[in-house]
């Protein structure tokens, strides 16, 4: 490695690059394997801005005891921390199918449910899912819904349809909209919409069906502006993008943002009436946790109607708790983005796990995709 | 005492030996070999790699298989991959080098009290995280931005239609060369600063013009500088996956996003590693290429 030697350079130049290096290649974490479970404190490993300050304030009063908390931004970055070793945590928020994972894994302790009167809150609906039959690991916490966000007055003028997939799928509305478009950078999430807009099951893995949405993807793609998971957010709010591939609650993060920084237009959001993904995030009780007593404590605080409507009213999020809707405020309560009515919740499906041959593939046609 | 000298000789080498070695075997070799190992195994279902008995992989005794590197030589898609990923790494490095040698000439011709001065803003970007500073380019490059205003006004008059700079190869090529300039600076500098000015008076004296001077003096004694630094923005290049990701468009996928993939959203740790190691091999391929030539370039002046 002659070639990376700074031949007779200061030892200092050699210093400084070494410390840009460092500064370069990303952050350090807390590790939770230091904690020390003598402490009276309870570990969560939650999604980012998941849980509303007042409600860790309250809790930690109620309980005499702190929440410490890590986080993740998807499923995938939590499997894959849980898989690399992390541990000492007492409670995990994933969504359906990252939970199934963990329950066909073995990682997940049972509930138990006489310490949990509060699950009669939950509207039945959302329990007994075919990832934890009878709900033996989770209790359901919120939910996100993936669906169209977009440019009220952009979509007026140019006369589009916003419920339905094909403003993001069918060129003819697309040519109208050309680099005001991003999708998200999801695997599964593009293809779940692609599936969805051709008939199909969301799970659909059979493969010329898969084959079929990757080319309707590849045919949509020129007109996309970008695959994009979170700039699409400040991206809609500002104006530059005219509709957006996402998630509910960042729509609704959207609207605000527009909202309070006065633009001139709002940010709206729906449902396609093809369907859509419904990611429902449950709290479950991680092996590596050893404080499973103040967990069941936190996850029947978090039961009670008015702690789980103050999420919903920090981040727009969807909320199973039928005793949370007093709380909710009506403007989000009535807004059916959030909060589908009975029919189109039969349309919504929950995302299944692949296993590893059709990850495979499927990684494969993304990467197709990504290049063609 | 001869002995003793010897033996004082060895224990020097092996001072001065012995630590890099280590850094290079617990760092390096070390890593190589668990991707090797894991990139013969079978996937995990939940991420990680499947246990080594039979009855879950239905493979050979030790749960070995070759099949991650079958599905790499399967597809010619990898290959493109890496071919698109070497273009964008050396467009990158060609960019980096004609920004960064003027600068780095600028500053070693200084006088000595501003030399400091200058390298000091040279790196002081680094003063703010990275991820932030490639955000702000999102702001700079986008379609509401001043210079997209700017740039579209003047194809305008010249009755081009207005392109958009944001999310498009040219974003990444961007963002790649403003992370990566530095590190082609700093060498070049230090490179240049040691320059003996009297060779320049002395090619003057003998009739050579400006030019002549630069190409034939200042060049090919930078050379080394050249490749040191051509390194050190290749190399980090070829990996980067942040960049492409934020203001990258549809198309923009490089090698290291794949493999960022495969850990996450694909939790193939085997097939990553596969891709990863193809990586290592072709990025130590550049390394020993760019050592033989800074050697053959100075066997040639010698």
């Amino acid at each position: 490695m002659n070639g990376l030697r700074f031949r007779g350079s200061p030892g200092s130049l050699v210093f400084l690059l070494a410390w840009l290096a460092l500064f370069s290649t990303g952050c350090a974490r807390h590790d939770p394997h230091t904690i020390d479970g003598a402490e009276n404190v309870l570990h969560l490993f939650n999604w980012n801005n998941y849980i509303a300050p007042e409600t860790i304030a309250r809790f930690e009063t109620f309980c005499n005891c702190e929440l410490s908390q890590d986080y993740y931004s998807d499923n995938e970055e939590m499997l894959a921390k849980l898989a690399a070793g992390a541990a000492g945590y007492d409670l995990i928020v994933p969504t359906g199918n990252a939970m199934d994972a963990l329950i066909r894994q073995g990682a997940l302790k049972p509930l138990d449910k006489s310490l949990l009167p509060n699950l009669e809150n939950i509207n039945p609906a959302y329990l007994d899912t075919a990832f934890d039959p009878g709900n033996k690991y989770s209790v359901p916490y919120a939910y996100t819904l993936t669906l169209l966000g977009f440019n009220e007055e952009k979509i007026r003028e140019l006369g589009l349809p916003v419920d339905t997939w094909a403003i993001i799928f069918e060129p003819k509305y697309l040519e109208k909209i050309r680099g005001r478009v991003t999708v998200l950078d999801s695997q599964r999430e593009l293809m779940a919409a692609a599936l969805k807009y051709l008939g199909y099951s969301i799970n659909d893995v059979d493969e010329n069906h898969w084959k079929e949405a990757a080319d309707l993807i590849v045919r949509a793609k020129p007109y996309w502006a970008a695959f994009s998971n979170t700039s699409y957010v400040k991206e809609l709010a500002v104006g530059n993008l005219w509709v957006a591939h996402g998630y509910s609650n960042d729509m609704f993060q959207a609207a605000l943002d527009a909202k309070k920084t006065g633009r001139k237009f709002m940010i709206g959001y729906s449902t396609p009436k093809e369907g859509a993904v419904l990611a429902l995030d449950s709290m479950v009780l991680h092996r590596s946790g050893n404080r499973p007593h103040l967990a069941h404590q936190f996850i029947n605080f978090m039961l009670d109607g008015k702690n789980s409507a103050e999420l919903t009213n920090l981040i727009g999020s969807g909320n199973p708790n039928m005793a949370a809707m007093q709380y909710v405020r009506p403007e989000i309560a009535g807004n059916e983005a959030i909060f589908p009515d009975p029919e189109l919740l039969t349309r919504l499906e929950m995302l299944r796990d692949l296993d590893r041959k059709q990850r495979r593939l499927l990684s494969r046609l993304w990467t197709e995709i990504k290049l063609r | 005492m001869i002995k003793e000298g010897a033996k004082d000789a060895r224990l020097a080498r092996f001072l001065v030996g012995g630590p890099p070695l280590l850094f290079l075997l617990i760092f390096f070799v070390a890593p190589s070999l668990i991707m090797i190992l894991t990139s013969f195994r079978f996937p995990g279902e939940f991420g990680g790699l499947a246990p080594v008995t039979p009855e879950d992989t239905a493979a050979g005794e030790y749960g070995l298989t070759p099949e991650a590197y079958q599905f790499f030589f399967s597809d010619i898609l990898y290959a493109e991959i890496f071919l698109k990923s070497f273009v964008i790494a050396s467009t990158t490095t060609l960019i980096c080098l004609i920004m960064a040698y003027p600068l780095a000439m600028l500053i070693a011709r200084s006088k000595k009290r501003f030399r400091n001065l200058m390298v000091l803003l040279v790196v002081l970007p680094f003063a703010s995280n990275f991820l932030i500073r490639i955000y702000a380019w999102m702001i700079i490059l986008g379609p509401e931005s001043g210079l997209s205003h700017f740039i579209n006004a003047i194809l305008g008059v010249f009755g081009i239609a207005p392109v958009t700079l944001l999310f498009s190869p040219f974003a990444v090529l961007v963002g790649m060369v403003y992370v990566h300039l530095p590190f082609m600076v700093l060498p070049l500098y230090t490179n240049l600063e040691k320059h003996d000015p009297s060779l320049l008076d002395a090619a003057q004296d003998l009739g050579a013009n400006s030019w002549q001077r630069f190409w034939s003096v200042t060049w090919p004694l930078s050379l080394p500088g050249v490749f040191s630094g051509s390194a050190l923005v290749f190399i980090p290049v070829l990996g980067m996956f942040a960049v492409p990701e934020i203001l990258g468009g549809t198309g923009d996928i490089l090698i290291g996003n794949l493999i960022k993939d495969q850990f996450l959203g694909t939790r193939d740790w085997p097939f990553g590693s596969v891709l990863s190691i193809m990586l290592t091999l072709a990025v130590l391929s550049v390394a020993g290429l760019a050592t033989w030539f800074s050697r053959f370039a100075a066997g040639q002046r010698a």
